[in-house]
């Protein structure tokens, strides 16, 4: 059923018609305009026509015709990032929404992978291996809510649970791609046509690597396989306090390398937890940063004894107890803990990767540009965190909050020189999108990027998926 | 591009800004992640799919014609109303204290185009009868009373039955059911003999220069019944009374009860009774003008759950996230197979249930969910409150069913510690379960507050409570020292002493409610 009818102007309007139907593709102004922007304030072209593939087949058949035709595709998912990672960059392209393509595929418990897809979001994923007695390793993003699992591949997505499984990419085994010939390939040990989807390393080169950060860029994904864990029903939390960001950092880097916390994370500075979580600090004047921990394991033995492991180390590294009530409530909030922050104004964010222990050099810089666009004059509230990822990094969002549109302009300025310094104090971004592209190409060793380009013109040689991402070919 | 003046909708421009199209409002799944129980909330957008149905599309698409990238056109119109105006998305979204307010940018947004010429054939065919025949309907406004027979109503009463255009015209099983049941208890009531359209559906598609004559006149006619209370079985009348008419500017001195809140007061009071002859499983759907818009949602509950052998279960989505019918907003007139189409979502729901009876509080919700199932050949029976009460029988007068043993004793304790409410804002709402025993506290003014021994219509906070937990607590004649060991429960749980939350606002929305220094005092922050 459709309300608002198609303009009809769109060139491949009726070809995609035959494919999809009427109801699920639309190229009216209006429609197109509830898909203009993500979750960022950054823009560039709007799609021409936006269509809902529920099919594999269908997902081909649209790739056949756009590279027949030479036209632009673009692969959207929840359209939630915060980069403007899903915004085309040319005119007239056709926008994949992907999520009627939802459903769960395959748990297979024997191998201990399920097998989604690409269109399901991160919770609804949850909820769906909960009823079976499992879990995730990585969760999802802070946006998880919306956030479909192939979108958040396809960019390389920080979040919950990172400390112990790493980044969103570290838990696929194996991804179904509609390359832009339109052939359908299967990824991992899915190149046997007789083997379960149970591993991403497997005889030939790690193909799952090359499609997964690539923007959407190298080909449609259209299934994905996780790996899955046994639901861990018993979890003990704690919360440090610490007088210096060094010290915190100290002490994070030192749990984090140790492995025992499912989720690790850091307010980087006692202005961010007001920001965050106002009064966690009332009563503790003398901290001003702070780590949370959560520890979730099968067995609540297990959990209380790394959770011990974890005080004894805070004693050692001069950490004051703080209880546990912000980890609870941290946890218990998942994927709904960015959105009330949205109180203090339109965010801006400069989400990236670093080393724990740069964390303080980061934020010498940005307290310099806090000062220098008087932030705080001006109204802009901040927040520093940073999420425990993998042995010794971290993925440190720094976001301001512009209070009003008219405090947009010097908010931008201020969150351009904030972007440059996350680089220079050796950041690199998960994802790029609109928010980091320029930056990261101004950077980008010649012989990597040009790698990927001989790759992407070798797959894509009419350049027809997300034209342009990455500097195009 | 033609100039649109857009001074209703402008109010809204800086909160149009501040959406950052998180998403939640569209294809949010709280049930496991975060223990809500929200699961895809717009039901518009459930059935047409594209994103400009959400509220995030809908902000995105008000932004643009705000700043002019848009044009206005019919397709903008149609658009306008294809929202139910239900409030899920505003219920879901935690950008703002509110949430944002889609319900109201849209009835803004549609007043907009009402006044610069854009319109909806139907819908002046819809005002044309409410301002000649005080109904949409084009019915004959003479026989508005015929529905009653030949029952006589007396000129003044207690209470004054409110039957509404949709029960009076469309659904008139609802309206001859209540009167029969009203009678059945013993009630004390009349109705209007010359009772006009609330005006509700006016609000809603934004033609609202008639409300005003509307209401002075049912005002005048209730006021000459000497009636202290209005009783109404149609949601969108409820709404209406309860909510748009004190907005709009105009005074009453009579109190407005849905008729399910009626109920509920009388069987609380021990009145009442009901039996049902057979053994039934109930499903409860929540029509948005009695839950999102009044927050009206457990005295429904409570009526069904005192009938004797009725055992109500909840559909997956329910209270204050409760999918909407498609019903309302101006969508059934406009827009019927959409409706049709979000209804039958609905059905599917309640027959996962496996319910035997899908009953509901409201005309238009009865209408639209008796014709969602037609559309998808469901068995499932579906009636309104009054009628199902009507299939049972009158019980006999006895206690309610025996609560835990620690609840009096913890409601008595809380009572007489209003102290440990101390820094929570007025309006403040905490609702207590031990062992399933539910009651609540409403905070009413400094250190003042009001314990009731019933779960809360939308509580901030639910708070369970192992009973041996609440032995411990009640013996402190400390309020500091009570805080203290709830913290501690919480903090360091036994088998034995817990204590567990369930956050129904984020984090920071409580904090600035004043939870901050009750949180403080029991050193969980």
């Amino acid at each position: 059923m459709s309300i608002v009818k198609s303009s009809k102007i769109h060139p491949l309007y009726d070809k995609l018609t035959s494919i999809v139907g009427e109801d699920r593709l639309n190229d009216n102004p209006l429609i197109i305009s509830s898909y203009s922007k993500d979750s960022s304030h950054l823009t560039d072209q709007r799609p021409g026509i936006v269509v809902m593939p529920t099919s594999v087949e269908e997902v081909q058949a649209i790739v056949n015709l756009c590279r027949e035709t030479k036209t632009p595709l673009i692969p959207a998912g929840g359209r939630n990032g915060i980069c403007g990672a899903c915004i085309p960059r040319t005119k007239g392209s056709v926008m994949l929404d992907m999520v009627k393509m939802d459903q769960l595929i395959e748990l297979n418990e024997d191998v201990m992978t399920v097998t989604i897809e690409a269109g399901l979001r991160w919770a609804e994923l949850i909820r769906r291996l909960d009823e079976h007695g499992y879990k995730l390793g990585f969760r999802g993003p802070y946006g998880g809510n919306a956030a479909t699992v192939a979108g958040s591949v396809s960019l390389n997505s920080m979040g919950y649970a990172a400390s112990k499984f790493g980044p969103a990419p570290e838990g696929v085994v194996s991804l179904e791609i509609v390359l832009p010939n339109g052939e359908v390939i299967r990824t991992g040990s899915g190149w046997n046509p007789d083997a379960e989807l149970f591993t991403r390393y497997s005889s030939f080169t790690d193909l799952t690597g090359l499609f997964i950060g690539d923007h959407g860029t190298l080909g449609v994904k259209t299934k994905i396989t996780l790996k899955i864990y046994p639901k861990a029903n018993h979890s003990t939390y704690a919360d440090f306090g610490f007088t210096s960001l060094e010290k915190a950092t100290t002490f994070f880097y030192e749990v984090q390398k140790r492995g025992l916390t499912e989720e690790l994370n850091c307010l980087l500075a006692r202005e961010a937890a007001d920001t965050y979580f106002p009064g966690l600090l009332d009563s503790h004047p003398e901290v001003n940063s702070t780590l949370h921990c959560v520890f979730q394991e099968i067995d609540q033995q297990l959990a209380q004894r790394k959770l011990e492991i974890v005080q004894e180390l805070a004693k050692e590294f001069e950490g004051k107890d703080l209880g546990n009530f912000a980890a609870q409530i941290h946890w218990a909030e998942i994927f709904n803990e960015v959105q009330p922050m949205y109180v203090n104004g339109f965010w801006l964010n400069t989400c990236h990767l670093r080393p724990i222990k740069r964390l303080p050099e980061l934020m010498e810089r940005m307290y310099e540009i806090f000062k220098k666009y008087r932030l705080e004059k001006n109204g802009i509230k901040w927040i520093a965190d940073a999420l425990g990822v993998d042995r010794s990094y971290s993925a440190a969002w720094i976001t301001i909050f512009a209070p009003t549109k008219d405090k947009m302009e010097l908010a931008e300025q201020a969150w351009n020189d904030m972007l440059n310094a996350a680089l220079e104090t050796g950041g690199c971004p998960y994802w790029t999108g609109l928010l980091w592209e320029k930056r990261a190409l101004a950077k980008v060793h010649e012989p990597f990027i040009e790698t990927y380009r001989t790759i992407k013109r070798a797959i894509d040689p009419d350049n027809i998926l997300s034209p342009h991402v990455f500097g195009g070919v | 591009m033609a100039k649109v003046d857009f001074s209703n909708l402008e109010a809204f421009k800086d909160e149009l800004w501040i959406c950052g199209r998180c998403g939640d409002c569209s294809l949010a799944d709280k049930t496991v992640a975060s223990n809500r129980g929200v699961y895809h909330p717009c039901a518009v957008k459930n059935v047409l799919g594209f994103e400009a149905y959400s509220a995030r599309g809908r902000t995105m698409i008000m932004n643009d014609l705000l700043d002019g990238e848009l044009e206005v056109n019919q397709d903008v119109v149609d658009w306008a109303y294809t929202c139910t105006t239900c409030k899920s998305c505003q219920e879901t979204c935690a950008a703002t204290a509110d949430g944002i307010r889609i319900p109201d940018m849209m009835e803004a947004l549609r007043k907009d185009l009402f006044a610069n010429g854009f319109t909806v054939d139907k819908h002046e065919t819809i005002e044309d009868s409410i301002l000649n025949q005080f109904n949409p309907y084009k019915e004959d406004h003479s026989q508005r009373t015929l529905v009653f027979g030949d029952r006589v109503f007396p000129e003044a009463a207690d209470v004054v039955y409110f039957a509404g255009c949709t029960g009076v015209y469309r659904e008139k099983e609802i309206v001859t059911t209540t009167v029969q049941l009203l009678d059945k208890i013993g009630a004390n009531f009349t109705v209007l003999p010359d009772e006009r359209c609330c005006g509700s559906v006016l609000l809603r598609i934004g033609r609202v220069k008639s409300f005003e004559k509307l209401t002075k006149h049912n005002i005048e006619a209730i006021k000459r019944t000497g009636a202290k209370t209005l009783v109404t079985a149609c949601a969108g009348c409820y709404r209406t009374w309860k909510v748009d008419v004190p907005k709009e500017g105009f005074e009453y001195d009579f109190e407005i009860l849905h008729i399910t809140e009626y109920l509920d007061r009388v069987i609380q009071e021990g009145n009442v009774t009901f039996v049902s002859s057979e053994n039934l499983k109930v499903t409860y759907h929540d029509p948005c003008h009695l839950g999102r818009h009044a927050e009206v949602y457990e005295a429904p509950r409570r009526v069904i759950e005192s009938v004797e052998n009725v055992t109500l279960i909840e559909m997956e989505t329910n209270r204050r996230y409760a999918h909407c019918c498609g019903s309302g907003g101006g969508v059934k007139g406009t827009y019927g197979e959409l409706a049709d189409e979000m209804a039958a979502d609905r059905i599917r729901e309640a027959e996962a249930t496996q319910a035997d009876v899908l009953i509901t509080a409201c005309p238009f919700c009865h209408r639209g969910l008796r014709d969602g199932a037609r559309l998808i050949d469901s068995n499932i029976r579906i009636l309104d409150i009054p009628a199902f009460l009507l299939n049972a029988e009158l019980g006999s007068v006895k206690s309610g069913p025996e609560g835990h043993p620690m609840k009096p004793i913890f409601m008595d304790y809380l009572a007489a510690h209003p102290k440990i409410f101390e820094g929570l804002k007025s309006g403040a709402v905490i609702d207590y379960e031990i062992d399933g025993d539910r009651f609540h506290v409403r905070v009413v003014g400094k250190s003042e507050i009001k314990v009731f021994p019933h779960r809360a219509e939308n509580p901030d906070v639910e708070l369970t409570f192992s009973p041996r937990a609440v032995e411990t607590l009640v013996t402190f004649s400390s309020e500091d020292k009570y805080a203290e060991k709830f913290g501690y429960f919480f903090k360091k749980p036994t088998d034995e002493e817990w204590i567990r939350f369930n956050l129904r606002l984020n984090i920071v929305k409580l904090l600035m409610k004043g939870y901050r220094k009750f949180a403080q005092k029991a050193g969980l922050i």
